[in-house]
């Protein structure tokens, strides 16, 4: 939905669970994005708790959790939702007069725009969600409900084992093949199957150094650099601003994305896009390590038409600053926008190749396996 | 949303004697004339919580207060009232019902607590954190009268001896220490593992538990299973459950904590996944073994909930307490008393007679049925139902309840006037309580004497 239409958004909003204000100084190309006062948000849902009758305590813990930002990540968020909704299928019991397939479709429906209203969907949620939902629709009439409901685990626990974990793994033994003694391998932020890759070729006894690049305002790279620097990995850290001053030391870049799209654009983390760029500047092959579940059929040119908007103050303020913090009290000046992007689009000139669960491909046979492997959802 | 509510009702208070008494016991004291409790029943009502267990001690008091809520709360709410014995504390009363609960987590909130902050908010940040209890905080209320009649100069420079001293991480997410009351005469003791592993504890002196805490039912059980001496929730329970926090000897769900079979490797994975994404708590980076591996100690979470400042949130334990309530719900908290008010800022019944010439002030409250006579002044007072007051009369920052006869020429000031009382003509009362047996009145007292 756009959120440049007014009409639109009114509907949604009588809809809402939570209210939400939203932000008054938007930055007028992004007006088609959700923006929301984010101080008070966390509260207003909280306060709400008990009166969510509908709402499976689960599923409100996890959009508590996106809210609050305690999960964070593609694969983290979608696993969250998925055992939250596996939850919901145990507990659910069909209402008299109605057939589960649609009931239980309808309960889905509603719980994921709760979980949108916390926070936008990634499009890796938004294949799993697509999953669940054809595997409900294809749930065979001759089953009794409790089959159905066991038959639905199942697939949900099938598709986390085989589309997350199990890719996980082939994608980590693919890509330490490509990782030799004495290179020097960048990343940015904190990617959970990138962490994997180094980690293994590590164990594996490979002889490299990492190079972390971290940005404001969240800054993901500290936790991957303590993780790693706990295994006995040696590490280099610096900011976005020195990437073009490392790079020459670098021989060989993976990074990490939300979705890839079927143009060979890769969607993920916000500088990724400028990392990629001056590693493609410098003929340093950048390797994207993402698993086919987040391979999306649409083409997006540029980070404008969609993307997610967070929080303005925390690019306003540095934590633990004060002294830093001339911006903090201007959010509302008229003259002053801020603007705090959560993702980019990485073009697939500057991407030398992706390491999936099906094999290490160039950006170009995105479609291909989009097409061939996605029609029906196939499992392994 | 598999919650529990418990109200603990008391019975009939120590602390609170000339104003309780076995007709009226301390959950149905009268603030701005409506029982202390329905505040409570007001706000689960408002956040839409059908079914509760209230807990009243005492046989007598049980039946007042259960008469009561038949009568008011007939269709709105199902409230089931249990009966325990006198003096068993708060553990103790809740040992009792153990076998009334059922869901997964319990919220018990104190029948005395007048707040409007939602206990919606506690639940959440109970199950955010999958924490074993949440305790709702608030600010030590300031307490004495603005106006005239302050409780005299030799309390003036007495300092409150009960301090309360609450130690939150700096998110103030998580509780760490909490020592309230009567032990904390001279220094008071923090774990040192908890503070080493949190790094950085903030020690507050003014903020004070409001008895709303959330409760994992199992580890309740467990715990007031387990150890038989604990009486009361607040000094007993709640230290022992965030003393303990890092070594943790509760079984949750039934299974040791840190020793959940993982079936198979997958489930490892994803576990890491998720861990990995997520900022860990101190708690779980305390259980780790070396090197960062499978968790070796066992901790469980101990959350905090910080009222805001914007809501009004006190606890009546004291007669002070009950003058500072009355005056704060018709005065600063007025949205708490449900009533609408006059364009004077006070609420009259409309069946209330005033005399000629007689001034009722801002924040002031007539109730239904009262008599007042000519040139009298009430400022900042409570009167209830049915009074009959003379002329003349000077009531200023008290609380007169029910069926009262005041003669002629009295002052009020800073009293609390039980029901059924009479006091006599020109009797001047400065800072006392009068009891509700019907008692005549024809000395003048002064300064925090009861009769």
């Amino acid at each position: 939905m756009q959120f440049d239409d007014q009409g639109r958004v009114n509907k949604s909003k009588k809809r809402a669970v939570f209210n939400q204000p939203e932000a008054k100084n938007r930055v007028e190309l992004f007006r088609h994005l959700p923006q929301y006062e984010h101080g008070s948000q966390l509260t207003d849902l909280e306060s709400k708790f008990l009166e969510l009758d509908s709402m499976h305590p689960a599923v409100y813990k996890v959009g508590v959790q996106y809210l609050a930002g305690d999960v964070t990540g593609g694969n983290a968020r979608c696993i969250a939702m998925l055992r939250a909704f596996q939850e919901v299928i145990n507990d659910y019991s069909t209402p008299p007069g109605k057939t589960l397939v649609r009931d239980l479709t309808a309960k889905i429906s509603s719980y994921v725009s709760f979980l949108i209203e916390c926070r936008p969907l990634s499009m890796s949620m938004g294949n799993a969600i697509r999953f669940q939902k054809s595997r409900i629709a294809k749930l065979p009439l001759t089953l009794s409900e409790t089959e159905a409901k066991a038959a639905l685990c199942n697939d949900i626990d099938r598709f986390i084992n085989e589309k997350i974990i199990l890719a996980d793994k082939v994608i980590v033994r693919h890509a330490a093949t490509k990782v030799r003694d004495g290179d020097v391998l960048l990343t940015y932020g904190s990617s959970c199957v990138v962490e994997m890759i180094l980690l293994y070729a590590h164990e594996l006894g490979k002889q490299f150094r990492v190079v972390v690049v971290d940005s404001r305002p969240k800054h993901e790279g500290q936790a991957l650099l303590r993780r790693l620097l706990a295994k006995g990995l040696s590490c280099t850290y610096t900011h976005i601003n020195a990437v073009s001053y490392i790079m020459h030391e670098v021989t060989r870049v993976f990074l990490g994305a939300s979705s890839v799209l079927s143009n060979g654009t890769t969607y993920s983390r916000v500088g990724t896009a400028c990392v990629a760029m001056v590693a493609h500047a410098f003929r340093v092959p950048v390797l994207i390590c993402c698993e086919a579940y987040k391979f999306h059929e649409r083409v997006q040119l540029d980070s404008i038409c969609s993307n997610e908007l967070g929080d303005s103050n925390d690019i306003a303020r540095v934590p633990g600053r004060p002294d830093v913090n001339s911006m903090d009290n201007r959010t509302n000046e008229k003259n002053l926008q801020f603007l705090n992007l959560m993702y980019d689009a990485t073009p697939s000139e500057y991407v030398s190749m992706i390491i999936t669960d099906y094999g290490m491909i160039p950006p170009t046979s995105v479609p291909v396996i989009v097409r061939e492997y996605r029609r029906e959802y196939l499992l392994i | 949303m598999d919650f529990q509510v418990v109200v603990l009702a008391g019975g009939t208070s120590k602390k609170l004697v000339p104003l309780v008494s076995k007709e009226v016991p301390k959950a149905l004291l009268p603030v701005a004339n409506r029982p202390v409790l329905s505040y409570v029943l007001e706000q689960l009502e408002l956040s839409n919580i059908k079914d509760l267990i209230v807990v009243v001690e005492g046989a007598d008091a049980a039946l007042c207060v259960g008469g009561w809520i038949s009568a008011a709360y007939v269709d709105r709410l199902h409230v089931e009232v249990a009966t325990v014995p006198e003096d068993v504390g708060t553990a103790g009363a809740l040992r009792a019902i153990a076998h009334h609960l059922t869901a997964k987590d319990v919220l018990v909130v104190s029948g005395d607590l007048v707040s409007d902050v939602p206990p919606g908010a506690v639940t959440a940040a109970h199950r955010r954190h999958d924490a074993v209890v949440t305790a709702m905080i608030c600010s030590v209320p300031v307490s004495g009268l603005s106006e005239a009649g302050s409780s005299g100069a030799k309390d003036k420079t007495k300092k409150p001896g009960r301090y309360n001293i609450i130690g939150m991480d700096p998110t103030k997410q998580f509780l760490l220490h909490i020592a309230t009351g009567a032990e904390l005469e001279k220094d008071t003791r923090i774990r040192k593992s908890i503070l080493r592993a949190v790094g950085q504890m903030d020690i507050r002196a003014d903020l004070m538990d409001a008895h709303m805490y959330a409760f994992n039912r199992s580890v309740l059980q467990e715990v007031l299973d387990q150890k038989d001496k604990f009486q009361s929730l607040k000094q007993d329970v709640l230290p022992y459950l965030v003393r303990s926090q890092l070594k943790s000897e509760i079984l949750i769900n039934g299974a040791p904590q840190g020793q959940q079979a993982k079936e198979n490797g997958n489930d490892k994975v994803s576990y890491r996944i998720l861990a990995n994404a997520s900022t860990p708590s101190f708690h779980e980076l305390y259980a780790l073994g070396p090197n960062g591996s499978a968790p070796v100690r066992r901790t469980h979470k101990c959350c905090v909930y910080i009222a805001s400042n914007s809501k009004y949130c006190v606890r009546l334990n004291s007669i002070q307490a009950f003058m500072d309530i009355n005056r704060d719900v018709i005065g600063e908290a007025n949205h708490l008393s449900g009533y609408n008010f006059s364009a004077q800022n006070n609420i009259i019944h409309p069946s209330a007679e005033l005399g000629s010439k007689t001034t009722v002030g801002p924040h002031c409250m007539l109730g239904e049925g009262s008599q007042m006579g000519d040139k009298c002044s009430v400022k900042r007072s409570v009167i209830g139902r049915h009074c009959r007051i003379g002329s003349n009369v000077k009531v200023v920052n008290s609380v007169v309840m029910n069926h009262v006869t005041i003669g002629d020429g009295c002052s009020i000031q800073g009293s609390v006037i039980c029901s059924n009382a009479q006091l006599q003509e020109r009797v001047a009362l400065k800072d006392c309580q009068v009891l509700s047996l019907s008692t005549s009145v024809f000395l003048s007292l002064s300064s925090n004497e009861y009769l």
